[in-house]
């Protein structure tokens, strides 16, 4: 811009009359501004670009927070690639607008402003002609922004298609092989990466079309200017140096132009991106509106509570029914009552698609359960907030999921510190002690990823070792020693009953040779609890149970002695 | 760090320069699309020559029109310098298509021959490479690719083009001006030359740490239970945080120095303007130069140094592109499974009779049989080792035999190589020793689609496919009706409002896992396989439901031979054959009775069964 106006005044001069000094003065100020430009350019860029950065860690972060509170179902509906996809490739879409994109904007605005200023002194008639093009611009951004808004939207959604199929072929990797469903899957995988291609290349073709068109809009008002401006001169009504600036100013309006494209680009990008980032905002996290009236934090329960008769126990669920809001599978659990008190260790027998996983997921608060039907120590855990409930429960799913990290970050995992001391008991307590301490980093051993270098029976055990050490007191085991042999799955059970008294047990298992060691048996079926009592008592009632048991008893699980 | 590491290392951006080997092996995928190629440089050439040609328009128009104040025929002079404008522009559009159209083509490509390689590769390579890896191969490498050939290549032939041109032009118009113009030129090359090195280091440090927070992330969310469970929103958050952190710090350092970088290149390119205006004024105060050359010149001087602004950036593209499709390249250099290999031998196209030039046999051909099998898993690269390196041996001598219709049930202790077995009959893993036979053929010799058409395989973890129940189960094969029915799935599914169309969710995660088994289960039996292979898929199924599937293999068995992994005695009775492994080795093989009676380890297991169980 100084340049310019130094340009014109040393044109003017050099024109008019020899005056080298002048000449030089112009073209020092015009060093000096040169300078000064670059830093005020430097700081507008840093202080801009990096604001641009904290705003997207904030949002990184702040997305992140909120994910990992969303309600379970909410994962199970949604793929883990668009997950990721939309806390990655968004958020870029979303920095690239708030950084360099704002940071075009403002600087090009400020040219827009400046250099119509200088040109408006110069000669405001051919102003006003060469800004006719201007509402053309306009338009014409305005009917590209909606285009392009439309067809990245649909870049952004075939993408994260594509890597949810890809992430799916790989987890599935052997199953592919075993059915020798390879092409099937190249022609899947095929399928959406033609479609990816096919949004891109039409974001290609508008986002050239649109450059294009405005190059030559501006240029036109070059050449507009050009012509009546050159009349001008020659006609005396202009001086040649305020030509030469008037001009000069127009070119730099062309590049500031084209840029509103590259913006209006980024923007509607960072739109579209927006918008999918805050689809996921605006759910509701599981913690929202839930326990916040309850006044204070409430303590745990007592570890050295005396059980005696008065007191309420410490699990109770009555008349529970409920169906899951997907699938429209119907009641997974119906009129479910039943108590546990505290130390007691219960098996809970039935068979498969029976409730346990689904009433395990209602005790977690995985699902809201309806209020009125599931209470610890009398209190309805509808009015428990969702971290102290499940602060007292520790869970050992059926799919034994690990950190990449250490041995002993996972068997920590649900302490607020890594505890060798504990880790090392917890894991005795699971038998897992021994294959730890015979590897080459012991506890310091990273699992790799999803545990990827322990077998089935380790993992298990890993996390039991996990459960045990996060020291809540009510244990939740759901079919968590499939993969152990029965030899193996007793010792556990052993340690796991060496804590009897102090923690209160809920085990659900089809190995009959655990459950006749439980206290109480529960049998699930159907949604229902069907039966309820002892082994003892409930092989002499000749019901369900008596069912599973001598079934069983016919297949005795077969496992090496040694 | 070796090189059999390079899959663990998330972004091993290289440090060293350009390898121009692995460029040249890039271009060669560029070569089946030349025809747009040269399309995109022909309009690229025509774009540059219209746009260089603007300033002299202008040039010619002030030095014969304005100045000396001559309005005849200038306005062609205008409508030329629209009609070379029009035509940068018509070109400039050619340009950013064809080149959009080279490099989505080439990703295409690309990315559909990684994918087809990537499903050929040995379940080893699986076993070992996390997927959050092989994802990034697939995406955020083709799409540095893609950035290059879209934006890079073509442009930087582009930039250069103008560069010469540019020059080419200042030097015919005055070469003592040009120099004048040129002047600021080594100044701003050691600017350049100073804050490369450094932007490149900021660049690889931040994608590193893009991608560990990636990897984090991806992690958190699969896990997202576990975390949920343990109530450790708060510690994952803070180590969230953490990396968020450092990766943010690294951002906004790469970030100072591009701020520093862009006003510094334009300030100098101005320093060069200054000069030119200065030595410029004085020429043509002495009547040197005429007003419109000098105009020209001012120009032409801005779009020289327009070009020279962007080339770190393209550098910095061509690095991570070259880094990127190194890492492609691995994939695609990577051994495909040895059964994808053509089959030698004459046996190709031969349906099933063996055609070895060894006598026909007399005795019926055993459905499958292992003969002195030795192997052993590969050892982790992550131990030190060397990528090919054995581990302990898992099979040590494995010899037995199956007949057509027999159902064999492999028993014993975990570890014992009771899955391998079954690997190794899919052929997952190359033998180190001996002979698997399938009805008398070597399967090394069979085709691999004959081969897995044979067998069907229910694994241990019921993997399904996002889709439908229907779906799924039609993936193995036509015998859909029939594998519903018998294992009790279209019972269970009939309860749901959508059937056998209700979607299964991610991995089968909508279902139960006796459910998942159960649909698995229905999958392998929908091919109406020769052979049935069952790992332990009846591990978590409870009592009732694997009676179902007991008396469904009931119905289904005669006539098909099984080897089954079983735990459970019900599956162990239903067999013909028994075999009892114990560490690598079939220790004893038979039927119930005839185990039970020569008094050996399946005697004891099976009494020390039953002992214990009417103990309690």
């Amino acid at each position: 811009m100084i340049r310019e106006a130094v340009d014109a005044v040393s044109a003017g001069r050099a024109g008019g009359a020899a005056a080298g000094e002048a000449l030089a003065r112009a073209v020092a100020f015009m060093a000096l501004f040169a300078a000064l430009n670059a830093s005020f350019r430097f700081l507008a860029r840093r202080s801009l670009l990096v604001t641009a950065r904290e705003v997207e860690q904030g949002v990184r972060r702040h997305l992140f927070s909120h994910v990992i509170r969303l309600p379970l179902p909410f994962f199970h509906a949604t793929p883990t690639g668009d997950v990721m996809s939309r806390m990655t490739n968004d958020l870029t879409a979303v920095w690239l607008f708030l950084g360099p994109g704002l940071l075009t904007l403002i600087g090009t605005s400020i040219s827009w402003v400046m250099a119509v200023a200088f040109m408006l002194r110069i000669s405001p008639s051919l102003t006003g002609l060469s800004l006719l093009i201007a509402p053309l611009v306009v338009l014409l951004s305005r009917e590209y922004g909606r285009a392009f808004h439309r067809q990245h939207r649909l870049v952004q959604e075939s993408l994260a298609g594509m890597n949810a199929a890809l992430q799916e072929n790989v987890s599935g990797i052997r199953l592919v092989k075993a059915f020798a469903l390879e092409a099937r899957e190249e022609e899947r995988f095929g399928r959406q990466c033609r479609e990816y291609y096919r949004h891109n290349l039409a974001v290609a073709r508008t986002s050239a079309a649109f450059h294009g068109a405005i190059g030559f809009l501006a240029g036109a008002g070059v050449a507009l200017v050009l012509y009546l401006g050159g009349r001008a001169v020659a006609l005396g009504e202009l001086t040649l140096g305020g030509f030469v600036a008037f001009n000069a100013y127009l070119a730099m309006l062309a590049f500031p132009t084209m840029a509103m494209g590259w913006v209006i680009n980024l923007f509607q990008r960072g739109n579209a991106a927006m918008g999918r980032i805050n689809e996921f905002l605006r759910r509701p996290t599981e913690f929202e509106g839930k326990g916040v009236a309850a006044p204070g934090v409430l303590p745990l329960p007592r570890e050295d509570a005396t059980g005696d008769a008065g007191e309420p126990p410490l699990l109770e669920v009555r008349d529970l029914t409920f169906a899951h809001e997907t699938g429209g599978r119907g009641e997974a659990l119906r009129d479910v009552s039943f108590s546990l008190r505290k130390g007691e260790v219960t098996g809970l027998a039935g068979p498969t698609g029976g409730g346990k996983s689904t009433l395990f997921s209602l005790l977690l608060g995985f699902h809201p359960a309806p209020p009125g039907t599931i209470f610890w120590e009398g209190r309805d855990a509808a009015e428990i907030p969702l971290p102290e409930l499940r602060r007292r429960v520790a869970l050992v799913a059926q799919d034994p999921f690990l950190f990449s990290e250490s041995i002993l970050y996972n068997v920590c995992f649900g302490r607020d510190a890594l505890d060798p001391a504990a880790a090392r008991e917890a894991v005795s307590l699971a038998r897992f002690r021994d294959e730890v301490e015979e590897m080459p980093h012991g506890f310091e051993s990273v699992v790799g990823e999803r545990g990827i270098s322990l077998s089935g029976g380790q993992k298990q055990r890993a996390t039991i070792a996990r459960a045990l050490c996060s020291g809540a007191p009510f244990l939740l085991l759901d079919d968590a020693l499939s993969a152990v042999d029965a030899g193996t799955e007793r010792e556990i059970f052993d340690g796991i009953l060496s804590v009897r008294g102090e923690r209160t047990v809920l085990f659900s298992t089809h190995r009959m040779a655990s459950l006749s060691r439980c206290d109480r048996i529960l049998v699930l079926a159907g949604g229902r609890i069907v039966e309820e009592g002892t082994h003892d008592g409930l092989l002499s009632r000749r019901g369900a149970y008596y069912d599973l048991y001598s079934r069983q008893m016919l297949a005795r699980e077969l496992e090496d002695s040694s | 760090m070796s090189d059999g590491e390079g899959f663990f290392l998330e972004d091993r951006v290289d440090a060293r320069g350009v390898d121009w080997k692995l460029l040249r092996r890039l271009l060669r995928y560029v070569v089946p699309h030349r025809g747009i190629l040269a399309g995109a440089l022909l309009s690229l050439a025509c774009g540059t020559v219209c746009q260089l040609s603007g300033p002299y328009l202008i040039k010619v128009v002030i030095d014969r029109h304005v100045t000396p104040g001559n309005l005849a025929g200038m306005g062609g002079w205008v409508l030329l310098y629209l009609a070379a404008l029009a035509g940068a522009m018509g070109f400039l559009y050619l340009q950013m298509y064809a080149v959009s159209v080279l490099g989505q083509r080439v990703i295409l490509a690309l990315r559909e021959e990684m994918f087809a390689r990537m499903e050929r590769l040995p379940v080893t390579f699986f076993d070992r490479t996390p997927t959050g890896r092989l994802m990034t191969r697939l995406t955020s490498d083709v799409e540095a690719l893609q950035e290059l050939l879209s934006s890079g290549l073509v442009s930087t032939v582009g930039d250069a083009a103008v560069l010469a041109g540019t020059a080419a032009i200042l030097l015919w118009m005055d070469p003592r001006l040009a120099l004048v113009t040129f002047a600021a030129l080594p100044v701003l090359v050691l600017f350049v030359e100073l804050l490369k090195k450094r932007i490149r280091e900021a660049n690889r440090e931040m994608r590193r740490k893009l991608a560990r927070l990636n990897a984090f992330l991806q992690e958190h969310v699969t896990g997202v239970s576990v975390v949920k469970a343990f109530v450790q929103e708060g510690k994952s958050e803070r180590r969230f945080d953490a990396l968020n952190g450092e990766y943010a710090a690294e951002s906004v350092r790469l970030t100072n120095y591009y701020s520093l970088y862009f006003p510094g290149v334009e300030m100098f390119a101005t320093f060069a303007v200054a000069l030119l205006l200065w030595r410029g004024g004085l020429s043509l105060l002495h009547g040197a130069v005429t007003f419109g050359t000098l105009v020209a010149f001012l120009e032409y001087a801005q779009k020289f140094y327009n070009p020279i602004k962007d080339l770190s950036d393209k550098y910095n593209i061509l690095q991570s592109a070259l880094a990127s499709s190194e890492r492609i390249f691995q994939v695609l250099d990577s051994d495909v499974s040895p059964e994808y290999a053509p089959v030698p031998g004459p046996a190709l196209s031969r349906p099933s009779p063996p055609s070895r030039p060894s006598p026909p046999p007399v005795l019926p051909v055993p459905a499958v049989e292992f003969r002195d099998v030795w192997f052993s898993y590969p050892r982790p690269p992550a131990e030190g080792a060397r990528a090919d390196a054995e581990g302990p041996p898992v099979l040590r001598g494995v010899s037995f035999s199956l007949m057509e219709g027999e159902t064999g049930a492999i028993v014993g202790a975990t570890g014992a190589g009771k899955t391998t077995v079954l690997s190794l009959l899919c052929r997952f893993y190359e033998i180190r020793r001996g002979q698997i036979l399938l009805f008398g053929r070597n399967i090394r010799e069979i085709p691999r689609e004959e081969l897995r058409g044979t067998l069907s395989l229910v694994l241990q973890d019921p993997f399904l496919f996002s889709g439908t129940v229907l779906e799924n189960v039609s993936v193995g094969g036509n015998a859909v009706d029939g594998a519903l029915s018998v294992t009790g799935v279209d019972r269970f599914a009939s309860e749901w409002e959508a059937g056998l169309s209700t979607r299964v969710g991610e991995r089968g995660g909508q279902l139960s896992m006796g459910q998942r088994q159960m649909v698995s289960f229905a999958r392998a039996l929908s091919r109406d396989p020769k052979v049935l292979l069952l790992d332990e898929a009846t591990s978590s199924v409870d009592p009732v439901t694997e009676h179902r599937i007991q008396e469904a293999l009931g119905a289904i068995l005669p006539g098909r031979t099984a080897l089954v992994v079983a735990h459970r005695l019900s599956t162990v009775l239903a067999a013909d054959r028994i075999f009892v492994m114990h560490k690598g080795k079939i220790r004893e093989s038979g039927t119930h009775p005839e185990l039970l009676a020569a008094g050996g380890i399946y005697r004891r297991l099976y009494s020390l069964q039953f002992l214990e169980a009417s103990g309690t």
